[in-house]
This record gives structure tokens, C-alpha cells and sequence, in this order.
């Protein structure tokens, strides 16, 4: 009883104080200095003969070079009977080639010195590998060979699924991975985008002859892009680009189609993930956010970076800093090719479930209601031009962004215009785009944790109380 | 690198390929050095370095960083605690500020220390007892492997420990550890080196020079006997295996072989192990580890440290099968030592690693502030590529015989709980 009328007595109840004051200056506290441009990197761009795009940055100094080699057609585009078999695919990849076997593979790219990672999104498959200079053109071969020639031994293909269906058990141990499968579902219903991971069925059903089928469909150059960023000459790079990618043909089958909006408007209730012996409730919060190409893209980072996107945001400050109720509580933006998302997320001691989502429900309806103040603006622009330059600082994280922009349907140009339009954003474009993105009234509510404790601590709230699908 | 009258050390280095920089301010203090009682007390103090000044209080760290277009966050471990930032170069002095004033004293309030206590309560609640394995093989394997306190005791902090903490607990350990001769500074970025020492000068000559404190004492009567033991997890759905082996000094004559043999046997798809137990005999879901893994480098700790290795196996398999494949690997390591050219691979792999790390500026200014932490020279961050070119395959085979033996060796064998007494951690 007691607990209950605590949640009842809190649900009301504005943030304490300390979180929302505005943070003074020391006195003697030296200002910024001047700012120094932060220069975009300067891509070169060629397409060669059968349509592969490439992207070159030249970047002498450190001796390294990365390479990302992305696709179009990632885990929306897998055989609805076949969910997540993209992930399978980068599984196996680089387990076999005409010419070489998995550990061949894997020696000769430690030879060169780097790790291939095969990461599947929603909508392309992404290669990326980090290697020294010296030794990047023989990267390069085995990078080609993987996109071009890659045979899926079945024996290989038997012992990765086994041991997906394994890591599978395991992922569903922990409450961010079953929270995010929910959101998706949730969010995304019928659409292909719902698919955020291989069920014990799909990867059971799945094999060899599907992954080289998908492989066939997709990996070719008239829907690939090629980056490298490095120390390198950009023609010598282009010729043996050329060389090993150049003789490639793309089939004459359509390629992968666009995903196309998804169409849900989803529930403002509460879906309960029963979680035996859980110390702690997973809360995540999920809406639609805005397109990486849409007008109001920036704003609503800027609102994000505001409500929960940085160690001094309002959600921070308020369950952090202020209450204790977390350790790692964050906002976060994401994007796929045909929609956008808004995340909210804190894992939570089981006794602060309910004032925890009262406090997040109430930051989020503050960002609708409450125009942030001229600190918090000029605070989150500048973190989010500063940070991208931050992120950038390393060969492997240029390239890896610059294919994801492609994936995007946007040109290189887009990391510098980006900087520029957020540094524009005003206080009037923060309050349009979290009038349309961030009402608590349009977010799905995941709950992960011991049942009773969810149920009982949320029920007050007086939203539906759902089986999480 | 200078050294200011208080006994600050300054590193820089210099690096124009973007208009920002990197900083770290390691202090001579970590989990070896935390007093019996108060397990996990470095990282919780780490915590509180966040909570402001008399000069700045809380919040003015994040709003001065972020504000600036930047990022800070700090490090506990067993040898330092480190505490970075990375930001455009526009935000370089207010950074430094920051730190000096945090160097000079701290807002000692017991409410800021009851809210980080509840958060460093959640982080352990997030990373240990809500998360299957619960880093069990970096926490309860050193705490098997070792005898000592400094070495052996669960760094993240019993509960019990950290809710007996008291302000006087932070004021005490502050005055002790939290000292300028203590600490090295390490800046890495868009930087003009004199131009930094004035800086440098000008913010933090003024902090008064306090005794410096006493090194661990972190030595471990010999290991004669292997020791296994097994644990039970209750959220995990599939079987975990941790094999920790002590390892010589860093300073010894063995350490860089060592350091090969971590990554020969634990380094991508190519390793050794993971050919051996998840590709040839098909034992394992994956293999993870090193020397000095997960809570540092091979070539980052002053003190004893593991081999550990991490091999999460699929339910049906036994901790035996595991185990044979494993030996298998090692005794083929110790009785053949690696081909030429498996070493040169893997040195080149090692390299290549050494580079990216230090590509980063903050990363850079971390491995710069901990060399000069252990060793005042940052000699061997940048001579680290040349010398383990020069490691051996009779080095590798050597060490391999040596220390990989069951006798130097702990290991814990985690497996889920039967289902029924899952149900028993409801409502804790």
C-alpha cells in the first residue's frame, strides 16, 4: 500500500528543483576560444562502368586505411519466411570463397591487419575492415573476393546456425535486446522494419541455397558503394579499385525495392516483458522521429540532445543526477532509409519503476510544453557540431559514416551541411519538431523486469497493461 | 613533458588532422589501493570527481564540456583512475579549468555522495546482477586467482561497502591520492606544445604540492596448485567458462611474448583458440580475452595480472570438452611454438591495433598519461610497434611452456541455474 500511494502521490509531481536550474558560470571560468572550422572530409567520387559508386578520402599521417563496402537490401528485404537472415549472412560471409576457405580468409586478412565486421541493418548489409597502409591493396583483394565470390560452404552455413540459435538463447537473456524486438514490432506491426533479429525458426529453417540467393540478388555493383579513407594516393587507390571491382557484372533481376512508410500509429500503453528474478525494470519508450532527409531532421536532434541526448540534458539531470533512479538513462535518435525513430531508455531499481516513467513521461512532455532556454540551445548545438567532429576523428568511423549516408540516399556533402544547419536551428524549430516528435502521449511503452513488480508499480498510470507481441 | 614545481607531470603531443584535442588526467590510484572495508570505493570517488566545486558546482562540468561541443568521462581501474575529455580545440582552456579547480578541491556534500552512491548501485545492478555472467571472469576469477586483498577483492564494491561509505571516507582518500605529484596530464590534439605549458603553468602552479602517496603493496605468494571451482547463474541461458593465468611482471624480460601469446590465442577469427574450439572442435560460441583483459592492454598495469580467457559454450557440451580442446591448443602452442609466419601475422595484426588506438587523440593522451603514470617515460607507447617486431618464436614457445601450465592457472565454470531456482531472485 504504501508503494502505491507513493506512485500516486509522485505521478503529479513536478521534477525536484536542482534538475531544472539553470546552470550559472564560475566568474573566473575562461570563455571558449575562437572556433576553428571543422573541416568535412573531401571525398572523391567515381562510379565505375557496371555502376559500383565509389568514395575516396586521402588522408595521409597515420599509416592506416579503411574500407566500407556497403549493399542496398539488409533485414527488410529477407523472405518474410526467413526473418533475420541477413544476420546469417554476415555470419558467413567470409567462411568461404571459390578460391579460399574460412581460415585462409581470416589469416589473410590478420595479415593485413584488421577484422572484417559484417554488420546488417534494415536496409543494406555493411563490410568494414581497418588495415595498415602497407598492406591495404591485399585487403582490398579479399574484400572482393568476399563481395564477388562468396560460396556459403554448407558445412559452415550448419555450424552457424547452430551456434546462432545458441547466441539467440543468450541475446534473449538480456532485457535491452527482448525490449528493442518488442519496440519494433510494436512501432512497425506488419512492416518489414518490425524484424530486428533471427527467430529459433527462421534460423532452424534456414539455408545455404537461401544465403546465396539473397547474395546473388544483392550483392552486386549497380547497388553497392565502395569507401576507403586513408593514407593513400586517390588514383592509385581508384586503379585498384578498378582492377579488383571493374570486371563485375550485375545481374539483370530487379534490385531490392523500397521498404517503403510504414503506416501504424501505435498504442499509447504499457507492454509487459515478464523477466523471473529481474533486479531492475528495462523502461523504453518508443515513437516515430523524423527522416535522416527530412526538413526537421536537425531540430529534432537538437530537442533530443536537449531532453536526453547528453550527460547535462533534462532527463539526465532529473533520474541521474538528481533522483539516483539510474545508472545509464539516454535518448537516441535512430534512422532507417523509411523512417525515424525517438528512443528513451533507463534501466531502473524494480522500486522506482513507477516514478521513473512518471519523471520520463513528464521530460518529454516538458520538451512539448517548455521552450528550452537560450543555454540549453546553444549547449546541444554545439555539442552536436563538436561531436561530429569528435566521432570522426578515427579513418574507420569517416568511412563507416559516408556509407551510411549512401544507404541514406544522401551525398558526402551531407557531413558538413549538417554541422551548418544545426548551428541554425533556433529555439522556435526545437519546439515545432517536439510538438510533432515528442508527446508522451505517442510513445509505445516497453517494460522489462520481474512481472508483479512491473504490473503492480504501473498500473496506476491507467494505460492499457499488454503482453509485450 | 615537464614537470611543474607541485610535481604535475605534462605530457603533449602534437596532432593537426583536426581542430580538436584530447585530454587525460590519470591519478596514481585504483582498485589495489582501496582500504580494506570499503570495496569498490575508487570507482565510487571517481563518481563524485563529476559532482562539482565550491568554485563549480554540479552540473558546470557537463554544461562547460558538452557546451563546449565536447565529451568527458572518467576510468577506474586497478593501477589509475583517469579522467578524459575530447572537444573542439575552441573549448581547450575552460576545459583545463575545469580540471584544476577539481585538482584543487571538491563540493564535499554528503547529498551528492547518497545520489552517486545510488547511481554507482544502479551501474552495478545494470553491468553485474541484472546481466547474465555478470562479469564473473573479471571480477570472481582475480578474486580466485589471487590471495591478497588489493588484488583479490570484487572492485565494483559490495554492497554493504558502499553504503558505508561516509564523507569523511571521500574527504581522506581525496587528500591522499587526489595530489598533483600523483597525477599526469596528457593533451593530444591541435596543440602547440609551449603554448600548452603555459597553459598548463597558468592553471595549475597554484594548486599546492601534498605528499605523495604510497604505491600498493600488490605482491602474491606463488601459485602452486591450479584452483576450479563453478558458479550458478540465474539469468543465463547458456554456460560460461574463465581461465585465468598469472602473468610475469610487465618490466620482466617475458612480458611482450606474453603479450603475443594473449593475442595469438585470443585475436579474431584467426586466433588460435578460436580455430581450435569454436571452428575445429566445435566446442565454443565464441572466445574473448588476453593479458590484462577486459579492464586494460597487455602493456597497461603495474601490477599482477591475468591471462584470461572468456568461452562461452553451447548447453550441451562439457566443461571437460571445453577444457581438452583448450589444453589442446595450449600444449600445441608450448610444444611447436607459432610459424614464422604465424607470428608475423599476428605482430602485424598487433601493430595495426597499436595504431588505431593511438589515431585517436584522447585515446593517444590515455596511453601517453598511464606510461608516464608507471614508468615517467612515454618511451614505450611509441617504441611498443618496433619491439614487438622483435619477439621471437622461440620467446612465444618459451612462455607458452612456462606459464601456461594448469598449476599457474584458475578457472571458474559458470552454468544456468536450474529453472526452479530462478524463480528465487524474484524481488530482491
Amino acid at each position: 500500500m504504501k508503494t502505491l500511494a507513493m506512485v500516486c502521490a509522485l505521478l503529479f509531481v513536478a521534477a525536484q528543483s536542482w534538475a531544472q536550474k539553470e546552470v550559472q558560470l564560475p566568474k573566473d571560468l575562461p570563455s571558449y576560444g575562437p572556433e576553428r572550422p571543422l573541416s568535412a572530409p573531401s571525398v572523391k567520387i567515381a562510379k565505375l562502368d557496371n555502376g559500383l559508386t565509389v568514395w575516396l578520402v586521402s588522408e595521409p599521417g597515420f599509416p592506416k586505411v579503411s574500407f566500407s563496402f556497403a549493399v542496398r537490401g539488409g533485414l527488410a528485404a529477407d523472405p518474410s519466411d526467413r526473418p533475420g537472415l541477413s544476420q546469417l549472412l554476415g555470419n558467413t560471409i567470409d567462411q568461404g570463397t571459390k578460391t579460399l576457405n574460412a581460415e585462409q580468409i581470416a589469416q589473410q586478412l590478420q595479415a593485413a591487419g584488421g577484422d572484417l565486421s559484417a554488420n546488417p541493418g534494415k536496409d543494406s548489409i555493411l563490410l568494414s575492415i581497418s588495415v595498415l597502409s602497407a598492406r591495404q591493396n591485399d585487403a582490398l583483394t579479399v574484400l572482393s573476393d568476399l563481395t564477388r565470390n562468396a560460396i556459403f560452404p554448407d558445412a559452415e552455413v550448419i555450424l552457424a546456425k547452430r551456434n546462432a540459435a545458441d547466441q539467440l538463447r543468450q541475446q534473449e537473456s538480456q532485457p535491452s535486446f527482448v525490449a528493442g524486438r518488442a519496440m519494433a514490432k510494436i512501432l512497425f506491426g506488419d512492416h518489414p522494419y518490425h524484424v530486428t533479429s533471427a527467430t529459433q525458426g527462421s534460423i532452424s529453417a534456414s539455408t545455404p541455397d537461401d544465403l546465396r540467393k539473397i547474395y546473388a540478388e544483392r550483392f552486386r555493383p549497380d547497388q553497392a558503394l565502395l569507401v576507403a579513407v586513408g593514407d593513400f594516393e586517390s588514383d592509385k587507390m581508384l586503379d585498384a579499385v578498378k582492377s579488383r571491382f571493374g570486371e563485375w557484372k550485375s545481374p539483370s533481376t530487379s534490385p531490392v525495392s523500397d521498404p517503403g512508410a510504414p503506416s501504424v500509429t501505435p498504442q499509447h500503453a504499457i507492454y509487459v516483458i515478464p523477466r523471473p528474478g529481474s533486479v531492475q525494470t528495462t523502461l523504453e519508450l518508443g515513437a516515430f522521429g523524423p527522416l535522416r532527409n527530412a526538413e526537421d531532421y536537425e531540430a529534432a536532434r537538437v530537442a533530443t540532445a536537449i531532453y536526453g541526448g547528453t550527460f547535462g540534458s533534462r532527463l539526465v539531470r532529473n533520474i541521474r543526477e538528481d533522483k539516483g533512479y539510474t545508472y545509464s538513462p539516454f535518448a537516441v535518435m535512430r534512422n532507417y532509409q523509411a523512417a525515424g525513430m525517438l528512443i528513451s531508455q533507463a534501466d531502473v531499481r524494480n522500486a522506482v519503476t513507477a516514478p521513473s516513467l512518471n519523471e520520463i513521461l513528464y521530460e518529454l512532455n516538458r520538451m512539448v510544453t517548455t521552450s528550452p532556454t537560450t543555454d540549453e540551445l546553444d549547449t546541444a548545438k554545439r555539442f552536436l557540431v563538436g561531436i561530429e567532429a569528435i566521432q570522426l576523428q578515427a579513418r574507420s568511423a569517416v568511412s563507416d559514416e559516408l556509407a551510411r549516408l549512401w544507404v541514406s540516399g544522401l551525398q558526402p556533402d551531407a557531413i558538413g551541411t549538417y554541422g551548418r544547419k544545426v548551428a541554425a536551428i533556433t529555439s522556435q524549430d526545437v519546439d515545432t519538431a517536439a510538438k510533432k516528435y515528442f508527446p508522451a502521449a505517442k510513445t509505445a511503452i516497453v517494460a522489462v523486469g520481474e512481472e508483479k513488480v512491473v504490473r503492480d508499480a504501473l498500473a496506476p498510470f491507467g494505460l492499457p497493461l499488454n503482453t509485450a507481441p | 613533458m615537464k614537470k611543474l614545481s607541485n610535481g604535475l607531470t605534462v605530457v603533449v603531443s602534437e596532432d593537426h588532422s583536426a581542430p580538436t584535442f584530447g585530454i587525460c588526467v590519470s591519478y596514481g590510484i585504483g582498485f589495489r589501493l582501496e582500504p580494506e572495508g570499503r570495496t569498490g570505493f575508487a570507482h565510487l570517488f571517481e563518481h563524485l570527481m563529476f559532482e562539482g566545486t565550491p568554485n563549480a558546482p554540479k552540473g558546470v562540468l557537463d554544461r562547460v564540456i558538452e557546451g563546449g561541443g565536447g565529451t568527458n568521462n572518467g576510468d577506474t581501474r586497478y593501477d589509475y583512475t583517469e579522467y578524459i575529455e575530447t572537444a573542439p580545440i575552441s573549448a581547450l582552456d575552460p576545459v583545463l579549468w575545469i580540471e584544476a579547480d577539481r585538482m584543487k578541491t571538491l563540493d564535499f556534500s554528503t547529498k551528492n555522495l547518497d545520489n552517486q552512491r545510488s547511481v554507482v548501485e544502479e551501474e552495478v545492478r545494470v553491468n553485474v546482477i541484472n546481466q547474465p555472467f555478470g562479469l564473473f571472469f573479471a571480477i570472481d576469477l582475480p578474486g580466485k586467482a589471487y590471495n591478497t586483498y588489493p588484488n583479490a577483492h570484487n572492485f565494483y564494491g559490495d554492497f554493504n561497502d558502499l553504503d558505508a561509505a561516509k564523507i569523511e571516507d571521500v574527504k581522506a582518500f581525496y587528500e591522499k591520492y587526489y595530489t598533483p605529484g600523483n597525477a599526469v596530464i596528457a593533451i593530444v590534439g591541435d596543440v602547440n606544445p609551449d603554448d600548452i605549458y603555459s597553459k598548463v603553468e597558468k592553471y595549475f602552479a597554484t594548486i599546492p604540492p601534498r605528499p605523495t602517496p604510497p604505491k600498493p603493496k600488490a605482491e602474491e605468494p606463488v601459485q602452486k596448485t591450479e584452483r576450479r571451482s563453478s558458479e550458478s547463474d540465474k539469468l543465463s541461458k547458456v554456460p560460461g567458462l574463465a581461465i585465468g593465468y598469472r602473468m610475469p611482471p610487465r618490466h620482466s624480460s617475458d612480458a611482450l611474448a606474453g603479450a603475443v601469446v594473449g593475442e595469438l590465442l585470443h585475436n579474431g577469427q584467426a586466433s588460435r583458440l578460436y580455430q581450435a574450439l569454436v571452428k575445429g572442435k566445435q566446442v565454443a560460441l565464441s572466445v574473448d580475452g588476453g593479458v590484462n583483459w577486459p579492464l586494460g592492454t597487455p602493456f597497461e598495469f603495474a601490477g599482477p595480472t591475468l591471462m584470461t580467457s572468456f568461452i562461452v559454450y553451447p548447453p550441451n557440451v562439457s566443461e571437460d570438452q571445453v577444457l581438452g580442446a583448450y589444453d589442446a591448443a595450449l600444449k600445441d602452442l608450448a610444444e611447436n611454438g607459432p610459424s614464422q609466419q604465424d607470428l608475423d601475422r599476428i605482430v602485424t595484426k598487433m601493430r595495426s591495433d597499436i595504431y588505431g588506438n593511438l589515431e585517436i587523440p584522447i585515446n593517444r593522451a590515455s596511453a601517453l598519461s598511464h606510461a608516464v603514470l608507471f614508468d615517467d617515460s612515454f618511451d614505450s607507447v611509441y617504441q611498443l610497434p618496433e619491439e614487438l617486431s622483435k619477439v621471437t618464436v622461440a620467446q612465444v614457445k618459451a612462455f607458452a611452456a612456462k606459464y601456461l601450465v594448469s598449476t599457474n592457472r584458475t578457472i571458474i565454470n559458470r552454468v544456468p541455474a536450474p529453472a526452479g531456482e530462478k524463480e528465487k531472485g524474484a524481488g530482491q
